[in-house]
């Protein structure tokens, strides 16, 4: 296990492809000094499902349920980027309700989310009271996404041009109810997060991410956030119905003076997120207008597969998810109702260049909340490894930026 | 002799018994306060009987003499201080002149048994582990020892003559009766870092870094399993009722028989269940809240807190039980 | 503070719905067949998406609804011009139901459909 560099002896221990901390499988290689981490080095590729080929094989009505099966956190949100890609490849309308609607799902969606993050943080940390009072908590939000849509974690809502379930005016007051459940909530759970005296001390200066880095290595969501850079897609190029809405990126300076961009920045982020959700959804249920929702008719729902079929182009959507930016592309061509090309990138994957600077430095004790600290979503960002005779090939950026101008040039042919 | 030997097997017994059931409590009680149902009272003991018709893996990379001997010598270390402790409302099995001494060694043992079979099972994590439960060891020793020291110290001060570092002693005249304002702030900071050595001791949440289940995955149990590991479990499990029944013992020697005014079989029982009640009552403060309510810290924030405010706080104590032997006589 | 919390929850009923029994039986089976009293799900809101339920006097054959089963459920069986539902595979995402054109497909609220087997009577509409 001992390996000398530099006259110096490192230990490499290996975390995962399965490990108690990690709730996916990736693997790292930590070179270690004691209890310091020195360097790391991440292997994914463990857990490729190749989602993207099966999407290439069905048409997009059939894709949407696949789409959001990619992850059971951020279903909804795979949902809406990639009907968006679906709308803007082949022109396809969406009523400003049905807009609206999606927004309250999203919203939802991002408390159920972070609050689930903030339970496997403490998890991480060892304290599993505040897992099980997270998550008990959490089930409120989940009982109204299954009010609205019919289930607990695939809502199945978001269809192409639109939404399949209207917000009745008997629902409304529900997810009023549940609103202020957690507006009360917030406050204690600031207080068990942020003022905890050993959540303090395991999180402050633990894993930062420095401002310069955050830019340079291109982190997405609450991760960039967090060391204070103002990214976040529903403000940058605003789309759904997030115009209309007021709503600002969410930076820590907010709660304490100083980015410091440590987990502790990152659980501030995240907890004034969940309240920024609240009045987000409040804003969209007071500002919702009438009328329709989008969703295709019995008839018009075939006339909808005959136009996916003859309509031809390509389209991305993007949309700020729990954990950033998630962004599908997809391509079609004419006379064929099945796209050639479907592309999902995940926050995950930008994020997980994070982690280097994050880690070095680091103590064996903090790499599982540090692991935690970007929400990890591994099975949407796997990527595959190719091996060829037993050997793995890892091509560095340039051979990659060669490789993609190789491809350009084909397809312009 | 045969006395002895029957007195020796009761506690083992029962000692083993009452730590399992005490487990059980504790994990019950935890779960409830987190809005879980928890296992059943008895689970740990079907955990045990689960783990002992287990195989018993030895690693390959292990040495196996080390890696097997160590979980017996955990728990032997731990039921050899039972026979030492007064328990229920019983005297001490054993006593000597200097068993206060005795216990502190062999509640080290037990953590050396295990850093020893971790290092032995040669695992990454178990080193890692075993490296921390060396450090963590290192940390609460002298905490531990001024209280003890303090204690036996002004006992003596007060009561010349009476051997201060025998538990039979200690427990027969309460440390409180004989204090005066100062000595009383003392002995209530030393019951303090007492209470915070108790988890640390017994390898707890916030302190329970050499085992760090996210971090380490069992540090170092980690490759442990059927038998060994069972032993380890029950060495855990005893270590309990040791490290409660010892904080009795020092600080809160009390019976209810004698003040009820009950004798022989009837003041035994009364006695027994009340120290069972004050076992419980330690517990519960020292080891469930304590890890329903904390994070895991790091090795290095657990070697600070003991090291300095800790060892600082048991140092005031014992100054002041000193000054107030020397000026309050 | 944290501790406030833990002390008052201590004195509350946990918040764990016991289903389908306090603790886990011996064998789950032979309890569930035993007829004994289980203590139910959590109940479902309404239009929940569950087991599906198919009228099979209403179909027409047109199979529009194969056309959009993501999960490839749905047989069309060609000599009687009906479909049939290997339920084992549905995702529950009620597209189908959607499509009908002659609503003869709907969504119940059962959705304990665990089995062995998977072409078992439970998890085959015919």
């Amino acid at each position: 296990m001992a390996r000398v560099t530099d006259e110096r002896t490192y230990y490499t221990i290996p975390i995962g492809p399965t490990h108690p901390s990690l709730k996916e499988p990736l693997q790292f290689a930590f070179d270690l000094e004691g209890e310091r981490v020195v360097d790391v080095e991440i292997k994914p590729g463990w857990n490729h499902r190749g989602v993207e080929v099966l999407g290439m094989k069905r048409n997009p009505l059939q894709t949407l349920y696949l789409a959001e099966r990619i992850c059971g956190i951020c279903s909804v949100s795979h949902l809406i980027a990639f009907s968006r890609a679906v709308e803007n490849a082949l022109g396809i309308p969406v009523p400003p309700r049905a807009e609206y609607i999606r927004v309250i799902i999203a919203e939802l969606e991002r408390i159920h989310s972070h609050i689930l993050w903030a339970g496997v943080a403490a998890h991480e940390l060892g304290f599993d009271t505040l897992l099980h009072l997270t998550w008990r908590v959490r089930e409120q939000v989940m009982d109204i996404l299954e009010l609205l849509t019919g289930n607990r974690v695939n809502y199945a809502l978001v269809t192409i041009g639109g939404v399949r379930r209207d917000i009745t005016k008997e629902q409304e007051p529900l997810v009023r109810q549940a609103l202020r459940y957690y507006k009360d909530l917030l406050e204690m759970l600031v207080d068990a997060f942020l003022h905890d005296p050993t959540i303090e001390l395991r999180t402050r200066d633990v894993g930062v991410l420095s401002y310069k880095d955050a830019l340079e290595l291109m982190a997405v969501g609450p991760t960039a956030r967090a060391s204070g850079v103002k990214k976040d897609i529903r403000v940058d190029q605003p789309y759904l119905a997030y115009p209309a809405l007021e709503l600002s990126p969410i930076t820590p300076d907010l709660f304490r003076p100083e980015i410091h961009g440590d987990v502790y920045d990152k659980i501030i982020v995240r907890l004034l997120e969940i309240e920024q959700a609240i009045g987000l959804i409040e804003q969209a249920l007071a500002k919702m207008p009438e009328g329709e929702i989008g969703h295709a008719t019995k008839e018009e729902m075939t006339e909808l597969l005959v136009q996916i079929k003859e309509r031809e182009g390509e389209g991305i959507g993007r949309h700020e998810a729990p954990r950033g930016e998630l962004f599908h592309y997809i391509r079609f061509q004419a006379d064929s109702e099945i796209p050639i090309l479907w592309k999902v990138k995940c926050p995950t994957y930008s994020n997980l260049m994070s982690y280097r600077p994050m880690f070095q430095g680091a103590q064996i004790a903090d790499i599982p909340i540090i692991i935690a600290c970007i929400d990890p979503c591994i099975a949407c960002m796997d990527r595959v490894i190719v091996r060829r005779d037993g050997r793995e090939e890892v091509w560095t950026a340039e051979q990659l930026l060669a490789k993609s101008w190789e491809k350009t040039r084909r397809l312009k042919g | 002799m045969v006395q002895l030997f029957w007195g020796s097997v009761v506690i083992l017994f029962g000692g083993v018994i009452l730590g399992l059931i005490y487990q059980g409590v504790d994990r019950k009680l935890a779960a409830r306060m987190q809005a879980r149902i928890g296992p059943p009272i008895v689970q740990p003991f079907r955990d045990i009987k689960k783990l002992l018709v287990k195989e018993n893996i030895v690693p390959e990379n292990a040495i196996p003499w080390i890696y097997n001997g160590a979980p017996f010598l955990a728990l032997a270390a731990v039921v050899t201080v039972l026979f030492y402790l007064p328990l229920g409302d019983q005297r001490p099995l054993f006593s000597g002149y200097g068993d206060l001494i005795l216990v502190l060694y062999l509640l080290a043992l037990p953590a050396v048994a295990l850093a020893i079979g971790g290092f032995a099972s040669g695992s990454p994590y178990a080193v890692i582990g075993a490296q921390r439960e060396i450090v963590m060891m290192m940390s609460y020793e002298l905490p531990l020892a001024a209280a003890i020291v303090a204690l036996a110290w002004r006992l003596d001060r007060a009561l010349p003559g009476i051997t201060a570092f025998s538990l039979k002693e200690i427990a027969a005249h309460p440390i409180w009766a004989y204090l005066g304002p100062l000595g009383f702030i003392g002995a209530i900071l030393l019951v303090g870092v007492l209470l915070l050595v108790m988890p640390a001791e017994l390898s707890k949440i916030p302190f329970d870094i050499a085992e760090a289940e996210t971090e380490l995955a069992g540090g170092v149990t980690v490759e442990y399993s059927g038998r060994n590991l069972a032993l380890l479990r029950i060495a855990d499990a005893v270590k309990t009722v040791v490290m409660g029944a010892l904080i009795l013992a020092l600080f809160f020697p009390y019976r209810l028989g004698g003040v009820l005014g009950l004798a022989g079989a009837a003041g035994g029982v009364v006695d027994t269940v009340f120290f069972l009640v004050k076992l419980f009552l330690i517990i519960l403060i020292a080891v469930t809240i304590v890890r329903v309510a904390a994070a895991r810290l790091k090795v290095s924030q657990v070697a600070y807190s003991f090291w300095v405010p800790l060892t600082g706080v048991a140092l005031a104590g014992l100054v002041l039980i000193v000054l107030d032997g020397l000026f309050f006589m | 503070m944290i501790l406030a919390q833990i002390i008052e929850q201590l004195f509350k009923k946990p918040a764990t719905n016991k289903f389908p029994a306090k603790y886990m039986p011996k064998s789950i089976i032979s309890f569930l067949k035993s007829g004994k009293p289980i203590v139910p799900p959590v109940p479902t809101p309404p239009r929940f998406r569950g087991k599906l339920i198919y009228h099979r006097d209403k179909c027409v054959g047109c199979e529009q609804c194969g056309r959009v089963c993501p999960a490839n459920v749905i047989q069309f069986v060609p000599q009687e011009k009906k479909v049939r539902f290997y339920l084992a595979r549905c995702t529950f995402c009620g597209q189908c139901t959607d499509i009908c054109p002659a609503d003869a497909i709907e969504m119940s609220n059962e959705f304990l459909l665990a089995d062995y087997n998977k072409y078992s009577k439970n998890l085959v509409l015919e």
